[in-house]
């Protein structure tokens, strides 16, 4: 068992808000991103004796922090303290920023990419380099490492087991999903750290694994771009950010490397490649895709309490292909009152009145498969004035026309699974006492800003292909195009969104390339 | 024809926010409460906005709408720089009599209406064809939200009891993985 603390106190981790002066470091391979993409490249590449220099702009937190309250625990570990959105506000960004990555506050649920979404890469974007079986010992050897393993059914909250059963009712498939904990306690807390460390998340795996093998990790330092000249990238520049993450120290870190990974994720790697001017082609940016999500909450007569026990424990894929129409698939969410209070619509005594039937409240999602519509192309990164990054995503006719399907299933699992109400999270909600009411939806708005759309899987910007002006990085080694000394690995690359939540696919592609990379 | 019509409604958005910013009200607003302690992100006019907005947005007896519209600035300075600029906008825009009379025919700012006069005011923005006023909307109803929610006083409406009793094995970096007293529960799965 290795002890966490020990390794947060190795003289390999440099803390950059502490610095006193300007930093300047150097390694074999800086790896700029410390989640899900960045932790199994500094892992393999260090177990392979190859010296790496892990860099990450959040906080080096452990469970020591995770106190289970979204006061303390949202700013510290999420991207603008969980207020990122797309560009005209519609879409609510849930995404890490800490040493870890989104991995710190995922869900835990784990699956592999599906062979077809493989295969179309292969047929529909010039993925070429890698073929799903290539895939195959990967997964197995990070759900070995991470614990993955299936959920009993039996073991789900209520929250879960409603969807489990109105699925089940309805004749539809569903599943227990894969987890990665080892020892969980249900406490129910995945999305804000895990105070017990039993989520298998980086921060607890392959970032000690990667520090015991002599890798360093410089945190609280912000790459602002990369420096190239004839060709290849020269140093890395960052900005060190104070001990809150949201300001600076008026401190710099240079760092120099023969080879420099990309490991930001579907928005922060874009950025620094538009911030470094490297974007020959114009395809950086392109192509984000975010699984844009809608929920949907039944009122049961009995106790639900979402905020309790494993967030994300079934799964329906029975809608995920719908040929010319886009696919979604449903999942359940955790209830913890910030969270809820956001996504319940209204105000004044209306949204009270709903927080004080949420113990009573199931939270029920549909997630839109995008990217494998020609006019669904999902957002496009673009730099703020600031030289933050900023997605602009219009939610294109086909994925409204995707949500009101979807929500008519919500709503029919809902009421299958004994609710006496079921709404919607349009503003104001869409109500339904039976099913015979669900033709409501037809007449509902589907338009920005009059429903609550979030996403919580980011992926693409950055594509792998090997068609160098349609694609960033080739698919063979996810080495860039033209810059010799550049990877990008992390789930920028995916060339289309998944269909599945991201974290395995994210894994087992950067394991695999990464062995190349060690080669 | 896509791309421009995007241009277009993003020019309209610039120009309205641009209003709200302009500090053109016909009647001066109310100062509603002076912050407590030194502002992050706000500035003192929209700090009072804010605090009206939750006042309707927050209608538990017992909130304190200045302590939820100090929660909301600190979170906004969570936020980049352009993001903090158009909600102080927002907020101007909200507030300001000229673009209230333009939009609704109201002349009268936020901060001066009667309550049930400001929850109309609210709902216009929330039901309103244009996607900038839903935003805004949503943005300003969300942050009191937000802040409201995520302090411990709040929860007994909601029978949420808050974080279980971990004992002293949570919070305790020097651990990984689960002592059997506490894995009593477990879903016995995986491998350490």
């Amino acid at each position: 068992v290795t002890k966490l603390a020990v390794v947060r106190a190795s003289p390999n981790v440099i803390d950059g808000s502490a610095a006193q002066s300007d930093l300047e470091l150097s390694a074999d391979v800086c790896v700029i991103g410390s989640g899900a993409g960045g932790a199994v490249t500094a892992s393999v590449l260090a177990a392979a004796g190859v010296s790496v220099l892990l860099v990450e702009e959040g906080g080096y937190y452990t469970n020591r922090d995770f106190d289970m309250l979204e006061a303390h625990t949202i700013p510290k570990l999420y991207q603008e303290s969980m207020q990122r959105t797309t560009a005209d506000l519609s879409i609510a960004i849930l995404q890490g920023r800490a040493v870890g990555g989104t991995t710190v506050v995922n869900w835990t649920t784990s699956f592999r990419t599906p062979e077809d979404v493989v295969d179309h890469w292969a047929k529909k974007h010039a993925v070429g380099g890698f073929k799903y079986a290539d895939l195959v010992p990967h997964y197995e050897a990070i759900e070995a490492r991470l614990g993955i393993h299936q959920v009993d059914v039996q073991a789900m909250n209520r929250n879960n087991r409603k969807l489990y059963d109105g699925c089940k009712a309805k004749g539809w498939e569903v599943g227990p999903t894969r987890r990665n904990v080892y020892q969980c306690i249900q406490s129910g807390y995945c999305g804000m750290g895990c105070p017990i460390n039993a989520k298998r998340s980086m921060l607890v795996t392959l970032i000690p694994d990667a520090i015991d093998a002599g890798a360093k990790l410089l945190f609280r330092a912000r790459v602002d771009k990369l420096e190239s000249a004839a060709g290849e990238i020269t140093a890395a520049r960052a900005t060190l950010l104070d001990e809150s993450g949201y300001g600076v120290t008026g401190k710099r870190a240079t760092i120099k490397a023969k080879r420099f990974v990309l490991a930001g994720g579907a928005i922060n790697s874009p950025a620094v490649l538009l911030r470094s001017g490297l974007n020959e082609n114009g395809v950086v940016g392109t192509r984000t895709f975010l699984h844009p999500v809608i929920g949907s909450t039944g009122l049961y007569a009995e106790p639900i309490e979402a905020f309790v026990g494993a967030p994300q424990t079934a799964a329906s894929h029975a809608f995920a292909h719908r040929g010319d129409e886009v696919g979604l698939f449903l999942e359940a969410a955790p209830g913890y009152p910030m969270l809820a209070s956001t996504a319940l619509p209204g105000h004044g005594d209306a949204h009270r009145k709903l927080m004080e039937s949420v113990q009573r409240r199931t939270v029920h999602i549909a997630i839109a498969i995008d990217g494998f519509h020609d006019d669904v192309p999902g957002g496009t990164v673009k730099l703020r004035p600031s030289g933050a990054p900023l997605l602009d995503y219009p939610i294109p006719p086909k994925i409204w026309r995707a949500f009101q399907f979807a929500q008519k299933k919500l709503a029919e699992i809902g009421f299958a699974s004994g609710a006496t109400e079921v709404s919607t999270l349009h503003d104001p909600p869409i109500t339904m006492k039976s099913e015979k009411e669900i033709d409501l939806i037809d007449r509902a708005r589907w338009e920005p800003c009059s429903v609550g759309v979030f996403t919580a899987h980011q992926m693409g910007g950055c594509r792998m292909g090997d068609d160098p002006q349609r694609s960033v990085v080739r698919s063979e080694d996810l080495r860039h195009h033209t810059i010799k000394n550049l990877w990008v690995i992390d789930g920028s690359v995916f060339p289309t969104s998944l269909g599945v939540n991201p974290q395995e696919s994210i894994y087992g592609l950067a394991r695999l390339m990464a062995t190349r990379l060690a080669r | 024809v896509d791309r421009r019509s995007f241009l277009k409604k993003g020019l309209l958005g610039g120009a309205v926010l641009a209003l709200g910013a302009g500090g053109l009200a016909l009647r001066p607003g109310k100062t509603i409460a002076a912050p407590r302690e030194k502002l992050l992100a706000l500035d003192a006019r929209g700090f009072s906005v804010m605090v009206a907005v939750a006042a309707r947005v927050v209608t538990a007896p017992g909130a304190d709408h200045v302590a939820i519209a100090h929660a909301a600035d600190l979170a906004l300075s969570h936020a980049p720089a352009e993001a903090q600029k158009d909600l102080r906008n927002l907020l101007g825009l909200f507030e300001n009599a000229l673009p209230g009379l333009l939009l609704d025919g109201r002349a009268t700012p936020f901060t001066a209406l009667d309550p049930a006069a400001q929850d109309a005011v609210l709902e216009a923005w929330r039901d309103s064809r244009l996607a900038l006023r839903r935003s805004g909307y949503q943005a300003l109803r969300k942050m009191c939200l937000a802040s409201y929610y995520a302090d411990p006083r709040s929860w007994t409406p909601l029978k949420y009891k808050g974080p279980p009793d971990l004992g002293g094995f949570a919070h305790d970096d020097s651990k990984a993985g689960t002592p059997e007293w506490l894995a009593a529960q477990n879903d016995k799965g995986g491998t350490p």
